[in-house]
Formats: structure tokens, sequence, C-alpha cells
């Protein structure tokens, strides 16, 4: 395209605006901006803003997805949870390392796989001397999909299943019903694969774990489910000398299976307050310049 | 059982105290005058318990030598117990470093065996602590040095701040005799058992990555042996100068009952810690000290002041108890503390029956 070529359009438009009248020009701003602002809170939200605490999960027809550095992944949003300290009475529980974890998550027509993300200095598999301790991570679904369990390791009544690595003893699926009550169940039907890569502050560990959509047996969390599912999520330092209360956790979240409408998220009410408030604003503003002037 | 409660009303007038929902509470009682440092208890202790992959480095039983560092080294200061006599706040602890403990060492057994070295047989390297390392060092300057040997097993306390400090309720007090355990299917290794133990004789299995203790040898006490008889734990049958007493703290008429509530000689190691121990000492007595000349002085050898530290204020009276019943029966007359003190019969020594009809 010739560099010469579009400026004509504008040198009119502007020879437009200079003899357009001082108070139809305050008028035209004022409509441009409210404009603007309007399709800016309509549109921010549908573009970025999904609920804070849902995870979004790609469906894929097939997957290639066991491995922490398999290629599926790339295709796969990620999600930046935040971590901190769990309320726990053991001792040092407020001592914890980790503060964000990213999560991916993809599901097929058999399997849902999770994909952790966190950055951890030092790869810690070793249990074997008297102070040593290994990195974990885990993933909380409820037991019983309908309603959200205690935060903690759930509750008596309302029980979790927990998918569990540690750098020391592998995969583990456990059974909870409150802080304390952790038992695993005698054979896994969760994979876990994990690595540790890069250096220094940089260096990450990528745990993906899978299992398949259907509630092996009583006691595990069925991830056919129509609704949304629950999730949390918790990482342990092993160097720093996290183990069991001594963690790093998420809210809960949730996996948005329902497909539906998310109801009203507080990031579009937000949005639509404010785009209303800068609305007023600009009005106000132009309203008074302009009855200034005209009453010149 | 009695409680305080009991005592208070007058409904039974014994002082003995045994945990809430123990129905007996088992007890030892170790006369430190009369051991050896032989180490036959730790090595009886060991063939039976700790030979397995990941517990070679546990003594569930030791015998440190007094003053002393001690196994695993520095352990009276490594934090745990309780902060005050309501057992509602623990003390935090530390768990000690695999060279506290003190790891095996390897020799060169085969390079003086097998290849004609001709140097004399040493650990091959890193060999700069381990279990006894200051044995019979102790303390004080020559005429005037001093050390006594402290065997010791899991306390088996009737406030066991270990108990306490399982987050999963892995280790529990048994009911029926107080036996403090690890239930091997509920621990996952979190080690807060071995930091809040006050004497660190919880320890961590480096291979089940579950922790161990000692049991009181409770399947010998409950005649699971070949012969279904009952035995005493291990470490007091095999004992040879047997200093070991077994029973129960509250069976009244065995002689535990006597020496720890009614002479008050058999005291527990560090009560400061206040997990109340089941394990008791009768202290140590020593020559008096000595002048550069070889003359006997009336001072004495182990400083008064050092046993208090170990076995609480206790220790004079219990002192001045056995020296007066001493002087007694030197002087011809009768002490039922001196027999007890002096009795050879296993069937007196270990009473492990006297509540089986109950």
């Amino acid at each position: 395209m010739p560099a010469s070529g579009p400026s004509w359009p504008r040198r009119s438009v502007l020879r437009g605006w200079s003899t357009m009248p001082d108070h139809r020009r305050t008028i035209t701003l004022t409509a441009v901006l409210a404009g603007l602002i309007v399709v800016s809170t309509v549109a921010a939200p549908m573009v970025s803003a999904r609920p804070a605490h849902e995870i979004p999960v790609s469906e894929v027809s097939t997957a290639d997805l066991a491995e922490p550095d398999a290629d599926g992944w790339a295709e796969v949003p990620a999600s930046d949870v935040p971590l901190s300290s769990a309320p726990s009475s053991v001792p040092n529980a407020d001592d914890t390392s980790i503060e964000t974890v990213d999560v991916q998550a993809a599901r097929t027509d058999q399997r849902l796989y999770v994909r952790l993300e966190w950055q951890d200095a030092t790869r810690d598999t070793n249990a074997s001397t008297p102070r040593q301790f290994a990195d974990a991570v885990a993933v909380q679904f409820p037991v019983n999909t309908s309603s959200r369990p205690p935060i903690a390791m759930g509750g008596p009544d309302n029980r979790v299943n927990v998918w569990y690595w540690s750098g020391s003893t592998g995969t583990q699926e456990l059974l909870a019903g409150g802080a304390g009550s952790t038992t695993p169940f005698q054979n896994p039907t969760v994979q876990a694969n994990a690595s540790h890569s890069g250096t220094g502050g940089n260096a990450t560990w990528t745990v993906v774990y899978s299992r398949q959509l259907d509630a092996p047996s009583e006691n595990r969390t069925d991830l056919r489910t129509d609704g949304d599912l629950d999730v949390a999520f918790a990482v342990w330092n092993g160097s720093n000398g996290e183990r069991s209360g001594q963690k790093a956790v998420s809210e809960w979240h949730y996996y948005p299976f329902s497909g539906g409408p998310q109801g009203p998220p507080y990031e579009t009410l937000l949005w639509t307050l404010a785009g209303i408030a800068i609305v007023a604003v600009v009005g106000v503003t132009s309203f008074g310049i302009y009855r200034t002037r005209g009453a010149e | 059982m009695s409680t305080d409660q009991q005592d208070e009303q007058g409904e039974d007038d014994t002082l003995v105290n045994v945990a809430d929902g123990v129905d007996h509470q088992v007890a030892m009682v170790m006369d430190l005058n009369k051991c050896i440092g032989c180490q036959t208890c730790t090595i009886a202790c060991k063939n039976l318990w700790t030979e397995d992959g990941g517990s070679e480095y546990m003594y569930w039983n030791n015998v440190e030598t007094k003053p002393g560092e001690g196994y695993p080294r520095g352990w009276e200061d490594s934090g745990g117990g309780w902060e005050s006599s309501e057992h509602s706040d623990r003390s935090p602890g530390e768990i000690p470093d695999e060279e506290d403990y003190g790891r095996a060492w390897e020799f060169n057994h085969e390079e003086i065996m097998y290849e004609g070295s001709d140097e004399p047989l040493r650990p091959r390297d890193g060999a700069e602590w381990g279990p006894n390392w200051d044995e019979d060092q102790g303390a004080g300057e020559y005429p005037n040095s001093y050390y006594f040997y402290l065997p010791r097993i899991c306390n088996h306390c009737t406030h066991p701040s270990c108990v306490e400090a399982c987050p999963r309720s892995a280790l529990y007090k048994r009911q029926e005799d107080g036996i403090v355990l690890v239930d091997q299917d509920r621990c996952r290794g979190y080690r807060y058992c071995v930091e809040g133990c006050p004497y660190k004789k919880v320890y961590y299995n480096t291979v089940s990555k579950k922790s161990e203790k000692c049991i009181f040898c409770y399947p010998r006490i409950e005649g699971e042996g070949p012969e279904g008889e009952t035995f005493a734990p291990a470490c007091a049958e095999e004992c040879p100068p047997q200093l070991r007493l077994v029973g129960f703290l509250d069976d009244e008429e065995g002689p535990i009952h006597k020496l720890v509530n009614e002479y008050e000689v058999a005291l527990p190691l560090h009560p400061e810690f206040r997990t109340q121990p089941n394990v008791y000492y009768i202290p140590p007595f020593a020559p008096g000290q000595h002048t550069e000349g070889g003359e006997t002085v009336d001072i004495d050898r182990i400083p008064r002041q050092y046993l208090r530290e170990l076995f609480g204020d206790g220790v004079d009276e219990a002192l001045d108890t056995i020296d007066a019943h001493r002087q007694r029966v030197r002087q011809g007359g009768d002490s039922e503390l001196m027999e007890l003190l002096q009795d050879k019969n296993p069937a007196k020594q270990y009473r492990l029956e006297v509540f089986d009809d109950e």
C-alpha cells in the first residue's frame, strides 16, 4: 500500500472537525467517549474475564497429554492459581514457600488430564534421612460432586478424593473426611508423571495426573459429571520441611463441566458499575464546560 | 484405676495416677548403681526389633555415658515435651540430624582380610561421631573424674507429647497397659512425633518412611513366644547385672509401686519435660572425692546439682533415703527398701501377670 494513499480522508475529517462549532465539538467528543466506554464495558468481560475460580477444561478428541512435556498441552489454556499457607495446627504451618501453581486441564471422552506446574528451585525426591522431606503436589475433588466439602480435607459427611504425588513415594489416591483422616486406596487408579526441569530460581516441577472419567469404585469422584466439578490444589516444598498441614493450598476452584451460563461473575458487575460511573462523570463534566462556554 | 479426683473424694488413698483411658500402666525401674555399660540390653533389643533395612541407625534401647552428649547427640536440648503441667501446649522440638544419631561406619575389612593390607583395622572415612563416641569420658578432673551409665528406652509416658504431636493419631497409648505404639497403617512419615518427643525415642525408618519406637516388647509380655510364657522386655531379661524391675505402676503390691510411690527413691528422667515418664531410675552413688594425697573426703564426686538436672529436685531426698536404709542394714537392722533393691528373684522382679484375671 502506498504511504500517501490513506492520507486524504484523515485530512477531510480534521477539516470538518476544525470547522465544527465549539459546543457541537464537545457533544460529539462526549458521545464518542461514552460509546467507547459502553463498548468496552460489554466487550471486556466477554473477551477476557472468566469467573475468578473457574479453570477451563479443553475437550480434546485424542490425547497426547500423559507426559508433562507432551505436545498436546501447548493448545490447552493455563490458569494461574494462587496458593497460601493452609490453616493447620501442625508446627510452622504458616511457613510455606510456593505461591502459585499453573493448572491446565483437558478431557477426552475417556479420561481427565490435569497438568500442574510450579516453581521450585530444589528437586527434593529423597526422604531417606531423618530430616529430608520430598516435594509433593495434590489435587482434591469432592467424592459427591453435588456439594462442596470443607476445603481442609473435607468433612466426615462430605468426603474428598485426593490425587497425591510425592517425589519419594510416587502416586497415591487418597480418601479423607477431615484433617487427619487421610487414607490411601489399596489400588490407585490415578496415574501421574512428573518432571523437574530448568535450573536455579526458574526451575519448575511439572506433574500430570490422569484418571478415567467413570468412578472406578465407591468413594471415588465421578468425573463424567454434568455439573461443575469443584477442585482444589496443594503443593509441598520438601526442602522447607513442608509436609502434612504445612502446605501451600488454593481455595476451591471448579471445572465448568456444566457448560451452561455461569451466573453473574463479579468482574462483569464491576465493569458495568465502572462504565456507568465514567459515563456519568464525562457527561457532567462536558455539560459543565458547555454551560460555561455558553455563558461567555 | 485411680485418679486425683478419687483421691480428693477419699475413695482411694493411693497416689498412683495412670493416664485417662488407660486401665493399667506398665513401668520399669532401672538401678543405675548396677549398670556396667556392657550394652547387652542394646544388642538384645537390636537383634529383636531393629535389624531390618531403614532401622540400622536406631537404638530403641541405648546406654549412654553421663555426663555426655548422649544418643542422639544433644537430645536433652532438642526440644519437645510440654510447656506446662496443664498439658495443653507442646514445646516445639527438632528432628535430630543423621549425623547426630551416627551413621553406620564402613571398615577396611576387605583390604585387611583379603588384600594383605598392613593398615590397622579402622573406619574408612567420616567417622566423626556415633553412639557412645564419648563413652566413659564423663567429667571432672583426676583424681575426681566421674561418670555413670544411663540406659534409655521409650518412657511410655503418661502424657506422651509424641502422641499429641501426630496430626493423624497414628501414635496412641493402648488402653490395657499404657504402652505407646505407632500404628504403621496410619503413619505417613511426617515425623512430628520424632521432633515432639523430648527424649528422642521415636525414630524415622528411612526405608518404610514411617516412624518406629520401643514397643515395650509387648509380644513377650503378652506371652506370644513359642512356649506361650510371659517374658519381660528383652532389655530387662538379658541384662547381666539384672538392674531392671518390670511391672505395673498401679500394682500396689509390686516393687515398682513401692520404690516409686512409697519410698520415692526411683525418679523419672528430666521431669521438667512434663510428659510423666513411666521408666524410673535409682540415682547413682559414687565414692566421695579424693584429695591429691589419695584421701577420701566427704564431698560428692557426682555433683548433686548435675543429678538434680537429670532427675529433678527429688534426687536429694531419694539419695538420703537410700543412705539411711543402708546405714540401718549396716548396723544389723532390717530394710524392705534394701531387700527390694537387692532382690534376685525373677518372680518378684518381673510382675507382669498380676492383672491377667481381669
